[in-house]
């Protein structure tokens, strides 16, 4: 399962953030996800893990990113779960996989993700170019991602299935 | 760089490029989605609208349910429009907002309208929106769409049905395994991602059908798939048909292995690497099938990329803890990797270098390693810490190295998990190798004169009184342990007195001068620093005034306190205070087995600094509590053992009966636990009969009937029995539930007056010699074993005849026996064809048993057995051999 999908900018900020319900292990135990009522969830999954993720990744990417060339692939792991997490120009990508996601599969995700990304926006993003191509570029994680399964792969294919164009090799 | 959706007006100027988005509210973005009611719809502009409520979404914000129904409302409208883009965006805003049942109506026919379009790209997302927010009633009506999409010539469509399947399947199996000859067409399918998606689907469709998944995995292997996914897909059906089918066929080729070989030389790096991973991680791999598996590996150690070094080095890691010598030959790429700049793999790389490393390479190891302990988190620390202790006890020659490395990262700074670790393991190390003991012992005194944890402190006390005065110079330590004395906390301060009586007890020429030592700890602030110079300074003194020998000193400080604490804190608890002094004798002995999860914690194994394990026993002593309550249980004596309760019902019958059997040394009580699981009736004057003819030593004394057990409240009957005192008498008893019934008023709850005698028929039970056997750990049998006079070992061997698996035979004998099984022999490695146990207990008339047996088991599965016991009698040594020999 690819479990997340995170995009901020170099300072941290969230620009997106995907999570697929109910099956992102706790970083820690919580005590707080047991309890009733139940916390405002997103995409199912309790705030406060989800806030606890979300630090988690920003670290990790504030800690290892600074002068990392565009594009190169940085891996961990934490526990039974892959974090590949890259830059492209002033966006930071993580993806989060378990299982059959593991590091090989996340980079493949990954190398797909930032190929639709500089597609849509002509070359690696500044902030700002990346929130003008916003809903292209929550169009293209549709087409890559589907409820945590890899769908799409091919950036050309993807650029035509956003517009709703058959690809090409139809 | 502009802060989206936080409105701070001073940084604004800093950039001028700020985001698009700025200062969006969720209410003003709601109130702007009224465009999409417009009569004329501008496509452009609700686009727009779209991308921000997709952008509020995407920021962790949520709408509440009117605001969400607003919305989906307003969305459904733009079916409408004929804009493409406005289209795709629409479909999209549907899955976001993830309509409820009510809802879904709404927009199915829109959908289903689409379904059926000309338009290829409309068909496709049609069915992934109505597969996303559908229910099971709806799926019937569409299944027929559905099925013709999976075989769809156009290959988007074909994949948006296949995918769907597989998101279905969880929720509808019943009818997604209905497609699975649609799919199966599907597999054939020229398109790439088709036949990945079709493959992933038929397997999961068939995947609790061997048969079928090995057909599946025998077609594919032979022809072409075509996509690096589906590629990988099959490498791990095929490893999982290997895995099941290796159970049933014992020698020969591995089937598919060729298949797995040509796999390594595909030009896409991710089926390489699986196929790799594959064969390394099939079960018995021999060398020969590891090579070029692991050649492949190799190549990707100096990738350029670091996702493939980490995947390489993650897999090695795991091969060298099975076959180190397997991965030797990349042993100079993985030591050009401990530079690495990402840690983790550079921590992979130095823990499996110390798996595979040989004796001459350690010390240039340990020099690369040095470098590369200061820059890396605590939690890397400690792997490569225990890599070391592992490594060292490979190597004991080299322990100089190794012990001067943990003392020196022993000094730097660091959290406590990571100066446990590196104490433990110099505890060890100092234990298995004796040339490193006093070398070992120095570094921990260096480390207590400036160590700021109190655990820490006190354990390594602990372990210097029982090491030091077996040194050759123990008075060099003197120093180290005063010192503690004066400068820290009480319960240090507690501890490092104790230290300093073992001292004076072992090494009478330091005696004097500890007597003047202890006696300054007199006047200590603290109650218990003060109470323990007493005490040691009375008993070390006056041996012979208090009536105690040198010996009985001894054994006071140094053995080992055979209660588990657990226990022991218990009986604390519930003791009164009263004229009567607490008696040590009096906690029970039994240790209780701990939950599997927690015998397995890691560095559970290392038993630290010799405390002895310890387990829960609050159901024993409920137990104690509950029968000395009964008065005509009281003049049976101590109880030496309850037993875990035996079902004697099925699950979900009328009456719920357990048995609990309490052993004493001449008696034996029967605990009948009953519920009453049947709201109508009220059960009064409830007793067991027991029929003992088989059980021709025990002789039934008394019944304790339960007067009244009503619906769901369970409650006790006893029976007790007379049998030789300290004997293991065996035997089988029958059991009969016998009761008066009464109809109760569910409604009032009020019981007839007249009630019917009734009997009901229970499972019976026996008593083993099991039974009269203590399950008692200890924690090092070695020494046990020779404390234990070798005149009274008995040993025999038997043939067993033919068994499944070692491990079965293992456990069976453990049962048998009821003894508590020492490090961890329990567990039977895979494959091993012969395995030694050892294990402790306590036979009745508290005897202490130790039995050391070992197994082997041939090709044909003869199983045969070498049984050697040592006890503190004799007599018993030999009944253990009769046990075994009935058993």
């Amino acid at each position: 399962m690819i479990l997340a999908v995170l995009f901020t900018n170099t300072d941290g900020n969230i620009l997106v953030e995907r999570y697929v319900p109910h099956l992102l292990p706790a970083l820690d135990s919580f005590d707080s996800v047991n309890t009733f009522p139940p916390i405002p969830s997103f995409h199912g999954v309790p705030a406060e893990e989800r806030l606890h993720w979300r630090s988690f990744l920003v670290k990790l990417g504030a800690d290892n990113l600074k002068g990392t060339k565009n594009e190169e692939l940085l891996v961990a792991s934490h526990k039974s779960v892959f974090v590949v997490y890259t830059i492209l120009g002033d966006v930071c990508i993580y993806v989060v996989g378990k299982d059959e996601y593991d590091e090989l599969a996340l980079a493949e995700l990954i190398f797909v993700i930032t190929s639709s990304v500089k597609d849509v926006c002509g070359k690696p993003p500044t902030e700002r170019l990346f929130l003008d191509h916003y809903g292209k570029i929550c169009l293209c994680l549709d087409e890559i991602i589907w409820k945590g399964m890899l769908e799409n792969t091919d950036k050309d294919r993807i650029r035509r299935l956003i517009r709703l164009k058959a690809p090409t090799d139809a | 760089m502009a802060q989206p959706f936080v409105k701070k007006d001073d940084d604004l100027d800093e950039e001028e490029e700020y985001s698009p988005f700025y200062g969006i509210e969720k209410g003003a973005v709601l109130q702007e989605a009224r465009v999409f009611h417009d009569p004329q719809l501008d496509a452009r502009r609700c686009s727009q609208v779209i991308t921000k409520l997709l952008y509020l979404l995407n920021q962790g914000e949520t709408f509440t349910k009117v605001e969400a129904t607003e919305v989906f409302f307003a969305v459904t409208k733009l079916f409408q429009s004929k804009d493409t883009v406005l289209r795709r965006m629409v479909y999209l805003m549907i899955k976001e907002l993830s309509p409820s049942a009510d809802e879904v109506i709404i927009v199915t026919s829109s959908l289903m309208k689409d379904m059926n379009s000309k338009t290829d790209m409309y068909r496709a997302n049609a069915i992934r929106v109505l597969c996303r927010i559908t229910d099971s009633t709806l799926l019937t009506q569409i299944e027929r769409y559905l099925k013709q999409a999976i075989v769809d010539k156009n290959p988007v469509v074909a994949s948006a049905a296949l995918v769907s399947g597989v998101h279905l399947l969880q929720t509808n199996s019943e009818i997604v395994k209905r497609w699975s000859n649609e799919v199966q067409e599907a597999v054939q399918s020229r398109a790439a991602l088709v036949q990945f998606h079709a493959l992933a689907l038929l397997h999961q469709i068939r995947q609790n059908d061997r048969l079928a998944v090995s057909k599946l995995v025998t077609s594919l292997t032979k022809g072409s798939v075509r996509s690096p996914l589906a590629q990988c897909l099959l490498i791990r059906y095929t490893s999982q048909v290997i895995r099941e089918s290796s159970m049933n066929t014992q020698a020969g080729e591995r089937p598919f292995f060729d298949y797995l070989e040509s796999c390594l030389r595909h030009k896409s790096e991710m089926v390489v690497f699986e196929a790799a991973r594959a064969i390394t991680e099939l079960s018995g791999v021999t060398s020969r099938e590891l090579t070029p598996a692991i050649t492949v590996l190799q190549l990707f150690l100096s990738s350029s990329k670091p996702v493939l070094r980490f995947a390489a080095i993650r897999t090695l890691n795991k091969v060298a803890s099975t076959h180190p010598l397997a991965v030797t030959n990349c042993n100079i790429d993985m030591e050009s990797l401990i530079s690495d700049q990402n840690r983790s793999i550079a921590t992979l790389a130095i823990t499996t270098l110390l798996k595979t490393g040989n004796e001459s390479s350690v010390d240039r190891l340990m020099k690369q390693i040095t470098n590369f302990m200061s820059d890396i988190a605590d939690e890397f620390k400690i792997v490569v810490v225990e890599a070391i202790r592992s490594l060292c006890l490979k190597f004991p020659l080299k322990y100089r190295s190794m012990m001067n490395f943990l003392s020196n990262i022993l000094r730097e700074e660091g959290g406590f998990d990571y100066k446990k670790a590196i104490v433990d393991s110099i505890v060890i190390l100092i234990r298995d190798i004796p040339d490193a003991k006093e070398i070992g012992l120095f570094h921990l005194c260096e480390f207590i004169e400036d160590c700021e944890f109190t655990y820490l402190s006190t354990q390594i006390l602990h372990f210097l009184g029982n090491e030091g005065p077996k040194t050759s110079d123990p008075s060099k330590y003197i120093r180290y342990i005063y010192n503690r004395v004066i400068l820290e906390n009480a319960t240090v301060r507690a501890s490092a007195v104790s230290t300093l009586a073992k001292f004076g007890a072992m090494v009478d020429s330091l005696k004097p001068r500890i007597f003047v030592l202890l006696r300054r700890c007199l006047f200590d602030s603290d109650d218990e620093v003060r109470d323990r110079a007493t005490l040691y300074l009375n008993t070390l003194v006056s041996d012979a005034s208090v009536g105690g020998t040198d010996e009985d000193v001894k054994d006071f400080l140094f053995g080992p306190l055979d209660v588990p604490l657990v226990n022991l804190e218990t009986s604390l608890r519930n003791y009164e205070a009263s004229d009567i002094p607490f008696d040590i004798t009096s906690v029970p002995k039994e240790v209780k087995s701990q939950p599997l999860a927690e015998k397995k914690a890691p560095g559970k194994k290392a038993i630290g600094l010799g405390a002895p394990p310890s387990g829960p026993t609050s159901v024993v002593d409920a137990y104690e509590k509950l029968l000395s309550s009964i008065p005509e249980f009281s003049s049976f004596g101590k109880l030496f053992k309850s037993c875990s309760p035996m079902e004697l019902t099925e699950p979900e019958t009328e009456y719920a009966v357990n048995v609990v059997k309490h052993i004493f040394d001449g008696h034996v009580v029967f605990q009948y636990n009953c519920t009453n699981t049947i709201p109508e009736q009220l059960l009064e004057k409830v007793t067991v009969f027991v029929d003992a003819s088989e059980a021709e030593e025990f002789s039934e004394v008394l019944t304790k009937p339960l007067q009244s057990l009503p619906y769901d409240s369970p409650g006790q009957t006893f029976v007790a029995f007379e049998k030789p005192e300290g004997v293991p008498a065996i035997g089988k008893f029958s059991n009969l539930l016998k009761f008066v019934v009464k109809e109760v008023d569910p409604a009032t709850g009020e019981a007839d007056e007249e009630g019917v005698e009734d009997e009901y028929q229970l499972e019976d039970l026996e008593i083993v010699a099991a039974d009269y056997m203590l399950k008692v750990g200890v924690s090092n049998f070695k020494n046990a074993w020779e404390n234990l006079d070798p005149d009274n070992e008995r040993i025999d061997e038997y043939g067993l005849g033919v068994k499944e698996s070692l491990a079965e035979t293992v456990s069976a004998v453990i049962d048998i026996l009821g003894m508590q099984p020492c490090e961890g022999t329990e567990v039977v490695p895979n494959n091993s064809r012969s395995h030694t146990c050892l294990l402790s207990g306590i036979f009745i008339g508290n005897v202490k048993v130790l039995v050391r047996v070992s197994f082997g088991i041939d090709g044909s599965k003869q199983v045969a057995m070498k049984l050697a016991v040592r006890s503190e009698d004799p007599d018993i040594s030999e009944k253990i051999h009769e046990i075994v020999a009935e058993g």
